[in-house]
């Protein structure tokens, strides 16, 4: 059982040896400018992807400014898509499970926003249809994706690869987890950094 | 309503090598960055209104785009074949204009961006910097390089590389917080309060550029130089290429500098900069110093000494922090609220 597990996790420490470290700075680059023009971030992906994106907004709208709440009066606007499970089950059951990111981003989206886009295989439809609309719009979209990385890694400005084998789901959605705590972590430290400035 | 923003720049290393005459020869290269300055256009729909209004420090209202003065806004919507009335476009800004931080290419930036965007059409970052080194350069045939038009679209530190087949390689530069503060907490920029139009000095320093090619291939060469000591955080090294870097560029055009401009030079790093330099053409514009922050309370007071001695009574210490965004379009409705 314990050389399964390290087996398990030799696996896992393999990829994160292999993170793209690059994509991940640009990452922060494109969420930095979308603050400072007041702009949205809208986070979505299915399954354990859409549980990634929701620890991601709540992180985002409270974790990076919890030490000092009251002395950030503007602060992240990060949003799941959808933002309601009546949303969501309205437009899989109307219009089709590909529109249920892509409906609700329409009503949202502003030239100041960025999508972030969270997708294992890459290949989710409803994710691609959600990140074609921002890119008409010119918004920036930031791609997590795992396996070969997909269609998402063709159509996304910046591309958060964890590239493993076909179906390791565990091991990629594990590290976006951890790939989106680092990017929390860094404007936690920027901006405590700005208030004792 | 379409309201664009557009960020200032300062470049660090390279200005001049963004030159065509230079880089049709050999790639030339700039390090810039974004600061949290602003240029703002608006451009509006005004049915009820049968003319083309334009507001800068004048307002100007005409039947045809040929009718107008402002040279930039006349040839952009001549060239898009915006001839319709029923316009009007307006710009603002944080600080004046020629005080060499790139604010008129700020400007075109925003104003391409909107105009395209008020045609129902997108531009994207490159998009919108080729517009406007089209309209400055092959419409208004400015003497003026295309470091600024692409340091206002894409917004951030960057490494601009000029290719001489026209094309423009970006390589953005992913500073941490860290060493962009502590950058920041180095660097003291002035606006001298003399303004000048970087175009008499650039027609000089472009008829002179193939006496100077060594000197211009050594500053398109510092500019890979800076941008790793950059990310390195290593503001001696800095210091030592941008002082360098004013070196070469006083030799590229008599009107770079002047007698006045050398002494506040002088006097700055006699109070403690490890380097300066001026920002944009030259012959005024503004000053740009890199000190240790416990200099910076005694270069601001002797340098304010200097220029009130000078009578320049629009000398300016201009606080500033980096920006990453680029020229954006913040705000787009149309009237219809259905």
């Amino acid at each position: 059982m314990e050389t399964y597990i390290e087996k398990l996790i030799g696996e896992v420490t393999d990829v994160m040896g292999r993170l793209p470290i690059r994509e991940i700075a640009k990452a922060i680059n494109v969420i930095q400018a979308t603050y400072e023009r007041d702009g949205r971030i809208y986070i979505f992906g299915n399954g354990g992807s859409l549980a990634i994106a929701t620890h991601w907004v709540s992180d985002f709208n409270k974790t990076v400014f919890s030490h000092n709440l009251g002395k950030h009066t503007r602060r992240f606007q990060a949003i799941r898509l959808p933002t309601t499970e009546e949303e969501l089950s309205a437009w899989a059951n109307d219009e089709g499970y590909d529109m249920v990111f892509a409906g609700p981003l329409q009503n949202y989206l502003q030239e100041t926003d960025c999508v972030i886009g969270i997708s294992s295989s890459g290949n989710s439809l409803n994710v691609i249809k959600a990140v074609e609309l921002a890119r008409n719009h010119h918004v920036p979209v930031i791609g997590l994706m795992g396996f070969d990385g997909g269609k998402l890694r063709e159509l996304a400005d910046v591309k958060i690869h964890v590239a493993t084998e076909k179906g390791r789901y565990e091991i990629v959605e594990g590290i976006h987890a951890v790939i989106f705590h680092v990017i929390t972590k860094y404007f936690q430290d920027l901006f405590g950094h700005m208030i004792k400035q | 309503m379409i309201l664009v923003r557009s960020p200032l720049r300062i470049s660090f290393v390279g200005g001049g090598t963004d030159l065509a005459p230079f880089f049709a020869q050999h790639p030339g290269r700039v390090v810039s960055a974004t600061i949290n300055k602003f240029v703002y256009v608006v451009v509006n729909s005004t049915p009820l209104i049968n003319k083309i209004t334009v507001k800068y420090q004048k307002t100007e209202q005409v039947s045809h785009p040929s009718e107008l003065e402002h040279p930039s806004i006349k040839a952009a919507l001549i060239d898009l074949g915006l001839l319709e009335q029923g316009v009007e476009i307006g710009s603002f800004a944080d600080l004046p204009s020629k005080i060499g931080l790139g604010s008129s290419s700020s400007f075109s930036v925003a104003l391409m961006k909107g105009l395209h965007a008020y045609r129902g059409r997108k531009l994207s970052k490159k998009e919108a910097a080729e517009a406007a080194c089209r309209l400055e350069i092959d419409l208004l045939a400015e003497p003026i390089g295309k470091q600024d038009q692409y340091a206002a679209a894409f917004g951030g530190f960057n490494l601009f590389q000029f290719n001489p087949d026209r094309s423009v390689d970006v390589e953005p530069l992913l500073l941490d917080y860290k060493k962009r503060s502590l950058l920041e907490d180095h660097l003291l920029l002035f606006f001298t309060g003399i303004t000048r139009s970087a175009s008499s000095v650039l027609r000089e320093q472009h008829s002179n550029i193939n006496n100077h090619l060594e000197t211009y291939k050594k500053m398109a060469g510092a500019a890979r130089v800076f941008s790793n000591c950059l990310m390195e955080g290593d503001m001696e090294r800095m210091a030592a290429l941008l002082r360098e870097g004013w070196l070469h560029k006083k030799k590229l055009a008599s009107t770079i500098t002047n007698a006045l401009i050398n002494e506040f030079y002088e006097s700055g790093m006699a109070s403690g900069a490890l380097a300066g330099k001026i920002l944009g053409a030259g012959g005024g514009g503004s000053l740009l110093f890199l000190a240790p922050p416990h200099a910076h309370e005694n270069i601001i007071d002797m340098l304010e000494t200097m220029a009130r001695k000078n009578n320049l009574a629009e000398w300016k210490h201009i606080p500033f922090k980096f920006v990453q965004s680029g020229t954006d379009i913040i705000f787009n409705r149309d009237g219809n609220i259905y």
